[in-house]
């Protein structure tokens, strides 16, 4: 490499560079910063190497290595030029595909990005929704430079920034084009650029002046700053380069991390390079300025990243802050005046000078200008490195860069800043992503993480990991900073092992406050930060862990056990009998379901199964156990009578439960064995509510319930049916008579209504009064061509039952959202699919028709499913539905449920023909009486009752199930019953009503399976088997069937039997023993 | 000479004063821990926090590290900082419940609980121990290694250092609980004068360069 000498002949380089570069071969650029090298970069780019030599491809196609091009998610990624191309996850197989491809001028189609939202398939990389959005002024460069190559850069403009400003031979024209450019420090804090240079500028007379590059990124999750210096070292060198011109700095230091090994390699072939070209070291390209960087590698301190601690790292004494005054800016790096940036922001300083000043200024906000790259991590899908202007809002990036949850989690809050900084919950997700946003709500922009959180990350854990960070990186000389990161991390630790007081809460708000007020750098001024955000915005979270024992995130072991007992309302321990199960040991197996649960024949058949949806199992990338097919094997084969509730001695009190549901019937089973008399009130003829009325016999055979609910009756219970509360007697008589207490559960009945004109019109029915008609009396109300709208499962009810009737031809379902938000079970979704039904979504009705003559039998037989779709409208004809006019949605932003809102499509009306239309979109209670009664009635119908105690705001008087919380589960309603026995109990003796809470741990030791019997080698999930859809074609037969014994069997051998970490095999005593210290680390 | 204002009291001093040292000069009492004339400010106790600048943008700065500044508003028991010191010392109580001096700034702050899981630790490592033998001593025997949890205080690799005289300076100035001795462990020792029964100053009598701070010394008492 021949040296230049003046800023004429570097001129003429570049432009021999440009007119050499031949922008229309085709290039192979492949993605091998530390991330893509980690993924099988380097695999690929053997293979690309060895494909091009062998077919002698080397003049018609190019190759070029570079650093990461920041789609982590999709690494190892290859982008073909002059097109754009985007090829995500290649293997080295691949790439011979796509250098064939390429020979030919052609794509390799089957290999590119497809949208996971639309399924269609993307070719060029800036249509990709991720990088769609972004704007890549320093993160788009990575891709047009290989890093080892300095001509690379200088063809692609580099140096230019450099040449141009010494040739102004104008120190204050850059300083004045930074000032212009409102740049602020990338580093965290975001102090203007301009002012700091200025500051350094004015240090005269004192020898030595130093620049340093802080390159001591060490935020948890945070990488950008290493992309930077990876893929493009040289535009921090030049950045570094312009800024000692522009401030007369004598010399120039990179103070990296040694765990940036690739980094400090390209950053040293690039000095190198740099020298030996002339545009580093003395008199650069004859100018006379002469200036040279060297490197300082960390050796890993967080807190070295500080800038008085880093000064102290490179003067070889222990990494410790100082005090500030005086600023390094007047005596930093040996005495001598010192000034501090960051990698990101030298890397701008460039882009600033090349553009301009007010080009620069022009991208983002007023106060926060330019873009900003962020390492966007944690729950999303779209995992990698996003370059945004400033003033975008964190929806946009979460939503529509980072495409979402990366699994079906609600994502709740992103945390920024690392360490330092602080959580902002999705109810923030407006706000725009700048400097002093950030700030008002208790976050900073850091340097740059941006970590996304769904539910299934707990809080507390979140803070409580930030603070053991801290307690090992703080450097340990301010006392506060020390003890109380080391006492907020011991506190979390209480709270989230269960030994969490009330107290704490104001205690860890004290001392965070005081962490933060009392300690002398960054570090511990921003330490408490991560306590302190979750604490203003999950509060409840942390009551939850105190107050309740829970982790409803099913992170914090010592709260969870097991992660299937924990998740069951009713607490039954899913493991314990799933290990049964695997002994062959039937009977016990019932007594441990059936122990925790009333109704375990009727859970067996329609629980919500939230046990296998928090299966370890299925959590950690396998299935879940089929834990409710294991509960029906063995409510299939053992008797009920296996099981001998204890009745304690007969207590004077009497109880009034009204609804014989299974909130109500569970309530008084509990009750009469704890000794009180109970009188159930129903309103129908027979027990068991929305089992009877509302579920169909094809999932719930009505003798199962039958029998079921006989087996809970006893002689302390009576049952008075036809008897209507509000109609036959008020609760004040049943308190005034011969009760001491009353549970009301009579559930939610009535319909919720699509409020459209004609909605009463002869063939529209709401869901529960179509299901009861049939199930109660049996009369079948629908014919013809059916439409039911709705997306939960009493739609679907409604849709499979209306299939089953002799006179209806075709069902269609619309739904207004996708299937994917639909509310009902999947599999019952399946099902009805299997059978026939139409699902169409993202639909709604807007109209409804109705007409006298009936329609001609229709063509075709069967169901069908719409969504996305909306009915507007319903047209009658002389009092008889005609059809519905709908509309169809697109789905856009989250709404507060955590699904995306459907928005209607104008125009897109269309009509429906229809002779019965089924309204199933919810139910409500039928309470309005109960106001009168001086009961508290929230707006949608439901008893306002204490959650914790179920007591309503009459003493003496309980509510559950239905009721309180609206259209639910049976065992959320069981679970409530239990929950109302408890709390009745301690009221008529005289407790305080609220339990004092415990975490729900494994009880009982149970011996694991041995291994290699007969293992299941697959270890698939067992099907359950069920009829097929011819068979169960207009009849009501079970849909569902119980497993086979081996299958059963075999299944339970798949539990990988979480339980065993909370307890330890008896000891001599007898006792068993928690061992939750093991667990700890276990 | 520099204008400040600390506790609305205008106050001129000298440049370079530090505010602990105004402050105390007009007789404003801060306590402190890691502090002591004659070795440089450390800043590493936190006790000593004083509020500085105008409301509403005021923070709070260690005074025996802050230099005095021209104009400087500083406040040395405004509620905050009352509020802090009080959780600091709740913090040492929680560490150091044994050392008298920890418990004689808690009951001058009236500070008669703590409310963190009890320890009983003996070292807050305020440095003064390191500054002592360092500056005053001119031996640097001891340091600090370590950072974070794991910072701890003792000579290189824990062997019983050459330059140590065993002077016992470091235990002088110990505000924990005098337990820099590790009593029979000479060689884990920082000074082990106590434990050491043929000192310098018994053998090499009379021991004129040998200065010892040690009261009641275990030599001398030997000696009597």
């Amino acid at each position: 490499m021949k040296k230049l000498t003046s800023i004429d002949e570097f001129t003429a380089m570049h432009t021999q560079l440009v007119a050499d570069a031949r922008g229309d071969i085709p290039t192979i650029v492949i993605s091998a910063g530390t991330c893509g090298r980690a993924s099988g970069a380097n695999a690929l780019i053997r293979a690309a190497e060895k494909e091009l030599l062998q077919k002698n491809l080397t003049d018609r196609i190019r190759l070029r290595i570079t650093g990461c091009h920041g789609f982590c998610a999709m690494e190892p990624s290859v982008l073909v030029e002059p097109g754009r191309t985007f090829y995500p996850r290649i293997s080295p197989d691949d790439m011979v595909t796509i250098i064939d491809a390429t020979a030919r001028g052609t794509i390799a189609a089957e290999l590119l990005y497809v949208d996971p939202e639309t399924g269609k398939t993307i070719e060029q990389q800036d249509e990709l929704p991720f990088f769609k959005k972004q704007l890549r002024t320093i993160m788009g460069r990575n891709e047009k430079v290989d890093p080892i190559r300095i001509h690379d850069y200088i063809g692609n403009g580099g140096y230019l920034p450099l040449a141009k400003a010494l040739s102004r031979r104008d120190p204050k024209f850059v300083l004045e084009e930074i000032i212009a450019s409102g740049l602020r420090g990338r580093g965290g804090a975001g102090f203007p650029t301009g002012q700091k240079w200025t500051l350094f500028a004015a240090q005269r007379n004192s020898g030595a002046k130093y620049i340093i590059c802080n390159a001591d990124e060490g935020d948890p999750g945070a990488y950008m700053d290493r992309s930077v210096l990876e893929g493009n070292p040289h535009s921090i060198l030049e950045g570094m380069l312009i800024g000692a011109y522009a401030t007369g700095a004598s010399e120039g230091i990179i103070y990296i991390r040694t765990e940036y090994p690739l980094a400090i390699q390209h950053l040293n072939t690039a000095l190198s390079q740099a020298r030996e070209l002339g545009v580093l070291g003395e008199n650069i390209l004859g100018t006379g300025f002469s200036f040279d960087i060297g490197i300082v590698k960390g050796a890993g301190a967080f807190v070295c990243g500080e800038e008085t601690a880093l000064i102290a790292s490179i003067e070889g004494r222990m990494g410790e802050p100082r005090q500030r005054p005086p600023f390094p800016i007047a005596k930093g790096l040996n005495g001598k005046p010192t000034m501090i940036n960051n990698v990101e922001t030298w890397a701008n300083i460039p882009i600033i000078i090349d553009a301009g000043a007010r080009a620069f200024a022009a991208i983002g906000t007023e106060k926060s200008s330019g873009t900003k790259i962020f390492s966007l991590v944690g729950k999303i899908r779209n995992t990698g490195l996003v370059e945004i202007p400033m003033g975008m809002t964190i929806n946009e990036v979460v939503r529509n860069i980072g495409g979402g949850s990366a699994r079906k989690g609600k994502i709740k809050a992103i945390q920024t800043g690392g360490p330092s900084g602080g959580c902002i919950p999705s109810s923030l997700f407006d706000l725009p992503i700048d400097y002093d946003s950030l700030a008002k709500v208790g976050s900073i922009m850091g340097s740059g993480g941006m970590i996304v959180m769904d539910d299934s990350t707990c809080m507390v854990d979140v803070a409580k990991y930030f603070m053991n960070f801290l307690q090992d990186e703080s450097c340990g000389k301010c006392f506060t900073c020390r003890k109380g990161t080391q006492r907020l991390h011991e506190i979390l630790e209480d709270i989230t092992c269960g030994k969490g007081l009330p107290e704490h809460l104001t205690l860890l708000e004290e001392l965070a406050q005081t962490v933060k007020d009392t300690t002398m750098c960054g570090l511990g001024q921003t330490a408490a930060n991560p306590v302190l955000s979750t604490l203003k915005y999950f509060r409840e979270e942390y009551e939850r862990h105190i107050d309740d024992k829970r982790c409803d995130a099913f992170v914090c072991k010592q709260l969870t056990g097991a992660p299937c007992q924990a998740a069951c309302p009713v607490d039954t321990e899913a493991w314990r009998y799933v290990a049964m199960i695997e002994k062959g040991d039937y009977e016990e197996a019932y007594r441990v379901i059936r122990s925790a649960n009333p109704f375990p024949a009727v859970s067996a058949r329609v629980c919500d199964r939230k046990c296998e949806s928090r299966c370890s199992l299925g959590t950690s990338g396998g299935e879940a156990v089929a834990i409710r097919a294991l509960k029906r094997f063995v409510t299939d084969r053992v008797k009920p009578s296996t099981y001998k509730p204890v009745l304690a001695k007969k207590k004077r009190q009497r109880v009034a439960v009204v609804g014989a549901g299974p909130a109500g019937i569970t309530a008084a089973h509990c009750l009469s064995l704890r000794g009180y008399g109970v009188t159930v009130f129903e309103a129908e003829d027979r027990p068991g509510g929305m089992l009877t009325c509302s579920l169909p016999a094809y999932r719930l055979p009505r003798d199962v319930v039958e029998k079921e609910i006989k087996t809970l009756l006893n002689r302390r219970i009576k049952m008075e049916f036809g008897r209507v509360l509000g109609k036959d007697m008020t609760v004040q008589d049943l308190l005034a008579g011969r009760y001491d207490a009353v549970f009301l559960a009579f559930g939610a009945h009535e319909s919720m209504r699509l409020d459209l004109r004609h909605e009463d019109v002869r063939g529209v029915f709401p869901s529960i009064e179509f299901l009861k008609a049939f199930n109660m009396r049996g009369e079948e109300l629908a014919r013809g061509h059916v439409g039911v709208i709705g997306g939960g499962n009493s739609a679907v009810d409604a849709a499979r039952v209306a299939l089953r009737q002799k006179d209806v031809t075709s069902v269609s379902l619309f739904y207004r959202r996708t299937r994917e938000e639909m509310p009902a079970y999947e599999e019952e979704i399946d099902a009805a699919l299997e059978e026939g039904v139409r699902i169409e979504t993202l639909i709604s009705p807007v109209k409804i028709r109705v007409r006298q003559e009936e329609i001609e039998a229709a063509v075709r037989e069967g169901v069908e499913l719409e969504t996305l779709v909306s009915p507007v409208k319903i047209h009658s004809r002389k009092g008889r539905l005609v059809d519905i006019e709908c509309i169809r949605n697109r789905l856009g932003d989250v709404d507060a449920t955590g699904r995306r809102k459907p928005l209607p499509i104008p125009g897109s009306e269309f009509r429906v023909r229809l002779d019965t239309l089924i309204v199933a979109v919810g139910e409500k209670p039928k309470s309005e009486f109960l106001a009168s009664m001086g009961l508290d009635i929230d707006k949608s119908g439901r008893i306002r009752v204490n959650a914790k105690t179920l007591e309503t705001s009459l003493r003496g008087v309980f509510a559950g199930g239905d009721l309180v919380t609206g259209p639910n589960t049976v065992i959320d309603a069981v679970a409530a019953g239990k929950k109302a026995a408890e709390s009745i109990d301690r009221y008529l003796q005289k407790k305080p009503l609220a339990k004092p809470a415990t975490p729900k741990l494994p009880s009982v030791y149970v011996e694991p399976a041995q291994a290699g019997e007969s293992e299941d080698k697959a270890g698939a999930r067992a099907a359950t088997p069920s009829l097929a859809p011819a068979e169960r074609m207009k009849n009501y037969r079970e849909v569902e069937m119980a497993l086979p014994e081996t299958a059963a069997r075999t299944e339970s051998r798949r539990c990988l039997r979480c339980d065993l970490a909370f307890t330890e095999k008896k000891s001599a005593d007898g006792s068993v023993r928690s061992v939750g210290e093991g667990a700890r680390h276990g | 000479m520099v204008n400040l204002t600390i506790n609305g009291v205008p106050v001129s001093v000298e440049k370079g004063t530090t505010v602990l040292e105004a402050a105390r000069y007009l007789g404003f009492p801060i306590p402190t821990l890691c502090h002591k004339e004659g070795l440089s400010p450390y800043g590493a106790c936190r006790l000593c926090v004083v509020e500085i600048g105008e409301a509403p943008r005021t923070r709070l700065v260690s005074s025996c590290t802050y230099p005095v500044e021209e104009g400087l508003f500083v406040r040395t028991a405004s509620e905050r900082v009352v509020k802090a010191r009080r959780i600091i010392i709740e913090l040492l109580l929680a560490s150091c419940p044994q050392s008298k001096t920890i418990q004689d700034i808690a009951s001058a702050h009236s500070v008669r609980r703590q409310r963190f899981r009890q320890e009983h630790e003996d070292c807050i490592l305020c440095g003064l121990c390191v500054r002592m033998c360092k500056e005053q001593m001119m031996a640097g025997a001891i340091g600090f290694r370590g950072r974070g949890r794991s910072r701890s205080l003792g000579t290189p690799f824990d062997v019983k250092s050459d330059v140590c005289r065993l002077c016992g300076g470091c235990m002088e100035v110990c505000p924990a609980c005098q337990a820099r001795c590790t009593y029979n462990e000479p060689e884990k020792a920082i000074c082990g004068a106590c434990a050491n029964l043929s000192p310098p100053c018994i053998e090499k009598e009379p021991f004129h360069d040998m200065m010892c701070y040690m009261t009641p010394c275990v030599a001398c008492e030997i000696k009597k």
